[in-house]
């Protein structure tokens, strides 16, 4: 049994007057615990449609996902965004008007956890990701590449056991996201956390131990 | 729960000249309101407290003329009324007022106007050239407190109010015994509708006793008030001239339970004004309750209109925090939890403008608190020292509606904001 089962996987559109866009039209795969995946395809080959669907965001597919075997329909949704995935997106999606300490945090605002630790997690995420001298500061005195380390931290901070990586490096420079692709390679290492990238660049995705490719909705 | 109230207090920070202007419309509102359960109920109880001492349910103001007003009619002016003929308040309808089953008692109420009055040793006369007559002595209800030597009035006695003591810059005590001379002057001759003819004359009385009266500042018995407008009107009796101007006023006491009756036979059947102190205290309470009805209106308005203002701009948050209402909830955030998050800012706003009109009130009662109790004091309410009184527990209350009202406000907006889809949430632009 693979670590994730996705099985038939299908999301539709309706888009009004009876038309109907198929975004995923089937899609099958397996990945292996631990393993650092790449989703490659084109624009409206489907990638975000399959990265909102297994980051808990849309749950108005057809088909199977089963992490361990159990079904992820079976899960809270809340829980599931805050335990089982973290999603890092390509924009960073930072809270403009909290620090980088409060942005990595801000997913503890909606649990009851507290204390020494999540202090001593937000410890070494921030050493992991080379911000120690930056947490206080606000995510507009950040460069791209910081931001964007401030989001995977945030998305690491309650130890999911997957991490959803939207084009991470999409708006970063080629160094930049080299570098990043280095901290996901890192935290893959060290946190044996699953990784699923998504990104429409091969050159990139040679960086992973598997590619899937999508093509029209479909895993080619 | 702390968690989230410090991340919306947050969210409401970051908009902070938004939160202060939304934050006026509950401000005003408060402020209305505060004004109501600081100062009307006082008003009223000071207004109800003042006028049942002085009157008596049992009692009735009679007089030949529709006088009697107080600051304007006291009932609706009617046809009937109208065709209603002035009559003179004669000796014969006094003995007729007196033998109406359930009668008393009828004291008359006579006004000398016209006479400058000094007091021994002062030569400036007192502001009011009125002195007022009756017979009822010094310990009647009629005045609020008595001070002095006689309770009775004999001729050439009179008592002084607390305005006159005031005015002299004396003490209660030591104006006991002085003089007082009252001098006719020409200028008065215009304010005394009762004399034929205006000859300067001078009276002397002496000060037996000082009161506490809502309206007049000296009073003698009623055989010299008689005697002075007699001697100043030219006429050749007392009852001359009660025959041709009349009595003031009369003042009828009645036993319980009767008073109805009489009040309607002297209306009806003599064709008097008469006035009861229910009359009176029904006014007081009308005029309050439309005072706090005005009040009332308007705070609920402004805090209808601060609601649509809260409504208002909590979408326009929503709006603003589309993409951050998509990221929380991304991360984990739950429907519940984003209502709350929203909640917590209306009600936040709500407070704030609660707190400010609060605050803002209490300023304002604290400025103008002894210009009010100046001015009462000025229409004879000397026992108010402090007209607004400012209530912790009241003050929580208005502090609570506040944030209720924001909650309200606040609740089709964070429903709006709690059903947003996470993934066009993260696409908003």
């Amino acid at each position: 049994m693979a670590y994730i089962e996705v099985r038939n996987l299908k999301r539709v559109y309706e888009m009004g007057k009876g038309l109907q866009v198929g975004a995923l039209q089937g899609v099958n795969f397996n990945i292996e615990e631990g393993n650092f995946i790449s989703v490659v395809g084109t624009s409206g080959s489907g990638k975000s449609t399959l990265l909102n669907i297994l980051g808990g965001l849309d749950w108005g597919y057809t088909g199977d996902i089963l992490i361990e075997g159990k079904d992820i329909k079976e899960y809270d949704p809340n829980y599931y965004r805050r335990y089982i995935v973290g999603t890092v997106f390509q924009q960073f999606y930072l809270i403009p008007s909290l620090s980088v300490e409060e942005n990595i945090l801000l997913p503890i605002k909606f649990q009851k956890r507290k204390g020494k630790e999540i202090s001593e997690r937000l410890d070494y995420l921030i050493d992991m990701v080379g911000l120690n001298d930056r947490r206080k500061h606000l995510p507009k005195e950040l460069s791209g590449g910081q931001a964007q380390r401030v989001a995977i931290a945030r998305a690491m901070i309650d130890s999911p056991r997957i991490i959803l990586a939207d084009e991470p490096t999409g708006n970063l420079d080629s160094k930049t996201g080299m570098a990043i692709l280095k901290l996901l390679e890192e935290l893959n290492r060290v946190e044996k956390v699953t990784i699923l990238l998504v990104t429409h660049d091969k050159e990139i995705a040679k960086f992973t131990e598997e590619v899937i490719t999508l093509v029209d909705g479909k895993n080619v | 729960m702390v968690k989230m109230f410090k991340y919306a207090l947050n969210l409401v920070l970051r908009r902070k000249l938004r939160t202060v202007l939304t934050s006026l419309g509950i401000m005003i509102a408060v402020m209305l309101m505060s004004f109501i359960l600081f100062g009307m109920t006082d008003l009223k109880s000071a207004l109800l407290s003042e006028l049942t001492t002085r009157f008596k349910p049992q009692e009735l103001y009679v007089s030949g003329q529709d006088s009697m007003s107080f600051g304007g009619m006291v009932n609706a002016p009617t046809k009937e009324g109208k065709v209603k003929e002035e009559r003179i308040l004669t000796n014969e309808l006094r003995e007729e007022i007196e033998g109406i089953d359930g009668v008393i008692s009828v004291e008359p109420l006579l006004f000398v106007n016209g006479l400058e009055l000094f007091l021994e040793g002062d030569d400036i006369p007192y502001p009011s050239k009125v002195v007022a007559a009756s017979d009822l002595p010094g310990t009647h209800h009629m005045y609020k407190e008595f001070y002095g030597k006689k309770e009775i009035l004999e001729s050439n006695d009179i008592f002084v109010s607390k305005f006159v003591v005031s005015f002299f810059e004396t003490t209660d005590e030591d104006i006991l015994g002085k003089k007082i001379l009252a001098k006719s002057s020409s200028s008065g001759m215009f304010l005394s509708s009762s004399s034929k003819s205006m000859i300067d004359k001078e009276y002397e009385f002496t000060v037996v006793g000082v009161v506490d009266t809502a309206n007049d500042a000296f009073w003698i018995n009623n055989d010299t008030a008689l005697d002075i407008l007699v001697d100043l009107g030219g006429y050749s009796s007392p009852e001359e001239y009660i025959s041709n101007i009349g009595y003031f006023q009369l003042y009828v006491d009645t036993k319980d339970g009767k008073t109805k009756e009489i009040e309607r036979y002297i209306d009806e059947d003599l064709g008097l004004f008469v006035i009861s102190s229910e009359t009176i205290l029904g006014f007081v309470d009308t005029l309050t309750a439309g005072l706090t009805l005005s009040l009332i209106l308007f705070g609920s308005i402004s805090a209808l209109v601060a609601s649509i203002g809260i409504i208002n701009t909590m979408i326009m948050s929503i709006y603003e925090q589309t993409k951050e209402i998509g990221i929380i909830k991304a991360i984990g955030a739950s429907n519940l939890q984003v209502l709350i998050i929203f909640l917590i800012q209306s009600a936040l706003i709500g407070l704030f403008g609660g707190i400010l009109g609060l605050s803002i009130t209490f300023l304002i009662m604290k400025v103008l608190d002894p210009f009010v109790v100046e001015t009462l004091a000025q229409q004879g309410f000397l026992d108010i020292s402090q007209f607004f009184h400012f209530q912790l527990g009241n003050a929580l209350i208005i502090a609570l509606s506040s944030i209720l009202v924001g909650i309200l406000a606040g609740i089709y907006p964070s429903m709006k904001a709690a059903k947003l889809d996470p993934v066009k949430a993260l696409r908003y632009e």
